[in-house]
């Protein structure tokens, strides 16, 4: 055994250097990976690769019956299609409902008092809903008719 | 369970009681089984599509499974790169590796391809991989540190040069086949665009949008990263893998529409992890801040958590079967065994009730009830939601369209079945029927009739052959035509009734395609007005400008818009106007030469037409000035030359 393991060192000779790990490679925390984990979802979401494919326009014009040109921010009827900022904002509001959902549960660890308790679940809860009825209004944008009929 | 176990002075009695309780839990989760799928199961029925239903479960099933072999692999070596090697997973993974590859390689269409491909290359890299760590480990413990440091990095050196050198060679040498392409198009998003369109052309691998993630997971879009965050908070070897997969599953989502499926499962699971943390959260009494901080060592063992959950339900429930009476005397009895238990396990004693009173966290019952309330709302929208969409975006056959007017009423359109039953009728039992390769398996099953190019992708040249034809002028896509032995053409035409998914909106793809087996024929370029290749979104503004000279030549062109210019939908708008396309066409006026129509639908959804024999189609009537005459000399030299 012994001689297995030096027969190569009985050629080479071992240099003498130090290798030192890197101090800043080290296991990710948890929180750093949720981050990077989060930022990544709310790329994708939006869509980034369907306008790195497609390379839609950031935000449409459309003529008017006075032959003016006004931004449209949406692209209507078009389920498989999408403006960049369209789909960044959202994206953002989904991220945004995410992080809410987590903020409720934040009130779980803290030991804070009553005020900031409140205040909490108050964040949490307006980014919750203003996420959700955004996204609602941006969907009614989207398909008009949405949850009708 | 094994602390149930330890307690000898009562097994018996702990033994029974565990089968109460945990049959208390089967008969909650089956309850809760049967009201998911009856709820399903009338969403199906409802809305009639039964067969719609089953669908995902073999699209799922034809490919997916190099998805779940790269991912148990990528789950394992990142369990080796976190450091959490043990025996369990040793075991695990190498069972898991050669039970999968034998059974997998009784499947005649898989055959030898898992030891072939590089897409299983993965797979046999992390197995040898675990082999040289469990060896590696073993021989720590043998050896002194020094003499392992140098084993390591001499034996890890040479085994890292022999593994690459054995995959580049056997890939060199033809043993190992080298990624396919649908697999790169996953990585490098532009690579199906321009080397195979026809995978890129089908509609359920365009990349997604926004609006795809909201339609098909609405408020679970919100809570997948909040249950992201319960696992990566509490993680462990298991959570590891719910994590890559729903990581790499949102990636997936992202570029194909198609792979959403493969994204449901996960968004489903950490959903619902994130809804059972706010409502444990929520739904709890106030007197359980004290605890919290034992409650949180015991969030590692399941069935610890599972237990600490439930004397809260059985606090009350008690109180109100002893103020009814003994009416209820099984259930209220079955609470209180199940109570007594709970505290068993947890080891904490039943508190009184002025004790609970007295040590509020902070938030009153009022905000918890709003809080409840609302979680539940959104949940409530959430099915709603759900049910709509299943009625109208996943219900309809594609083959019978339904349109409701202002009323409410519903109209059919039965253009489809109408076209391919006058095929049935009307044709030659051999007739040749060339249409886009959407419509081939419809053709071939519901008119019986041989088609050209059907939806089996396989034979690209083929499809591009058809699109050539299709985006060619008639001359040459009658040479085409004449050379296929094609009798009739069928086009789906939805500028009558603004169906979107029609021939003319599919009709760059058939370009693209042609152009990448016949690119001296066929340019993109010719296509589009600008000078860039035009996508699908700009089509709109390419059509309301100047349209070029090729398309308003094409066959799919003139077949689509053949006497369009004389129909007038309705007052307000001019004739000729396209409803998909929000324009009047550019060309109304042209005449067909090499073919004739031969029949129409009511909604113009299917026009069919038909291919003229050589000796019967009237020919382009040719200026004086440009007629060639045969002369008598010809004729006469000819006979010179015989005698």
């Amino acid at each position: 055994m012994e001689q297995f393991f030096t027969l190569p060192f009985a050629i080479l000779e071992v240099p003498h250097m130090k290798i030192k790990k890197p101090s800043w490679l080290r296991q990710p925390s948890a929180m750093t990976m949720f981050s990077i984990v989060l930022a990544s979802y709310f790329l994708v979401t939006g869509g980034i690769i369907y306008d790195v494919i497609v390379e839609p326009p950031s935000v449409g014009s459309t003529t008017d019956e006075h032959g003016h040109s006004r931004p449209v921010a949406f692209m209507p009827y078009r389920v498989n299609g999408q403006y960049i900022m369209e789909g960044l904002a959202s994206s953002f509001l989904f991220s945004m409902g995410g992080l809410g959902f987590i903020v409720l549960d934040h009130i779980h660890t803290t030991t804070t008092p009553r005020l900031n308790r409140l205040l909490i679940t108050a964040v949490g809860f307006i980014c919750v809903l203003v996420s959700f009825f955004t996204t609602w209004i941006f969907m009614r944008m989207k398909l008009p008719g949405y949850l009708q009929s | 369970m094994v602390q149930a176990g330890s307690k000898k002075s009562s097994v018996s009695k702990i033994n029974s009681k565990t089968g109460i309780s945990s049959l208390i839990i089967f008969v909650v989760l089956l309850l809760a089984w049967i009201a998911g799928f009856s709820s399903r199961l009338f969403a199906v029925i409802r809305f009639e599509s039964i067969i719609h239903e089953f669908d995902p479960w073999y699209v799922s099933a034809w490919g997916g499974y190099v998805f779940i072999i790269n991912l148990i692999p990528l789950h394992v070596f990142v369990l080796l790169l976190m450091g959490r090697f043990s025996n369990r997973l040793f075991t695990s993974y190498t069972t898991f590796y050669i039970l999968g590859l034998i059974c997998s390689m009784q499947i005649p269409f898989v055959g030898f391809q898992p030891i072939r491909t590089s897409e299983h290359m993965a797979a046999s890299g992390v197995f040898a991989l675990m082999f040289a760590v469990g060896i590696l480990k073993y021989l720590q413990g043998m050896m002194s540190k020094s003499e392992f440091k140098s084993l390591v990095i001499f034996g890890g050196l040479i085994s890292a040069g022999v593994v690459f050198l054995t995959v580049v060679a056997l890939t060199y040498a033809g043993y190992v086949a080298p990624w396919s392409g649908r697999f790169y198009s996953l990585w490098d998003t532009g690579y199906a665009k321009i080397h195979i369109p026809i995978i890129a052309s089908v509609s359920e691998h365009q990349p997604t949008t926004w609006f795809s993630f909201f339609f098909d997971l609405h408020v679970l879009v919100a809570t997948f990263p909040a249950g992201l965050w319960y696992v990566i908070k509490n993680i462990n070897d298991e959570r590891v893998f719910v994590v890559l997969y729903a990581l790499s599953a949102v990636y997936f989502a992202g570029v194909m529409v198609r792979l959403m499926l493969t994204l449901t499962p996960v968004v489903c699971i950490l959903s619902g992890i994130a809804f059972s943390g706010l409502l444990e959260l929520f739904l709890r009494e106030d007197d359980n801040v004290r605890s919290e901080e034992s409650e949180e060592e015991e969030h590692t063992t399941p069935s610890k958590r599972l237990y600490d959950k439930l004397p809260k339900e059985a606090k009350t429930k008690p109180k109100g079967g002893k103020s009814v009476g003994n009416v209820k005397t099984p259930t209220s009895q079955a609470f209180l065994n199940w109570n007594f238990f709970s505290h068993l396990k947890a080891g904490r004693v039943p508190k009184m009730k002025h004790e609970q009173s007295k040590e509020s966290d902070g938030i009153g019952p009022n905000i918890r009830s709003i809080v409840t309330v609302v979680i539940l709302l959104l949940l409530m929208l959430f099915a709603v939601h759900c049910t709509w969409v299943t009625s109208n975006a996943y219900s309809s056959p594609s083959i019978v369209l339904a349109s409701y007017g202002s009323d409410g009423s519903r109209q059919i359109l039965d253009d489809f079945r109408e076209a391919y039953f006058w095929l049935s009728q009307n044709t030659a039992d051999d007739a040749r029927i060339m249409s886009w390769w959407d419509y081939g398996y419809q053709i071939a099953g519901m008119a019986n009739r041989t088609t050209l190019v059907d939806n089996n992708t396989w034979n690209n040249s083929h499809i591009a052959l058809v699109g050539k034809a299709m985006s060619s002028n008639e001359s040459a896509a009658y040479d085409i035509m004449t050379a296929l032995d094609v009798d009739y053409v069928l086009v789906i035409f939805g500028g009558v009734i603004g169906y979107s998914g029609d021939d003319i909106n599919k009709f760059l793809w058939m370009v693209r395609i042609a152009e990448g087996e016949h690119p001296k024929d066929i340019r993109v370029i010719d296509f589009s007005y600008r000078k860039v290749i035009i996508s699908q979104n700009t089509v709109n503004s390419v059509w309301t400008k100047k349209v070029p000279p090729t398309l308003l030549n094409s066959l799919m062109y003139k077949l689509s818009y053949y006497r369009f210019g004389e129909l007038k939908l309705d007052y307000r708008t001019p004739a000729g106007f396209d409803r998909t396309r929000n324009t009047v066409i550019g060309n109304k006026d042209f005449h067909l030469t090499y073919l004739e129509e031969a029949y129409t639908t009511e909604h113009w959804l299917v026009r069919v037409y038909r291919v003229k024999k050589p000796d019967e189609f009237n020919r382009p009537r040719i200026p004086v000035a440009n007629r060639v005459v045969k002369s008598p000399n010809f004729i006469s030299k000819k006979v010179s030359t015989q005698k």
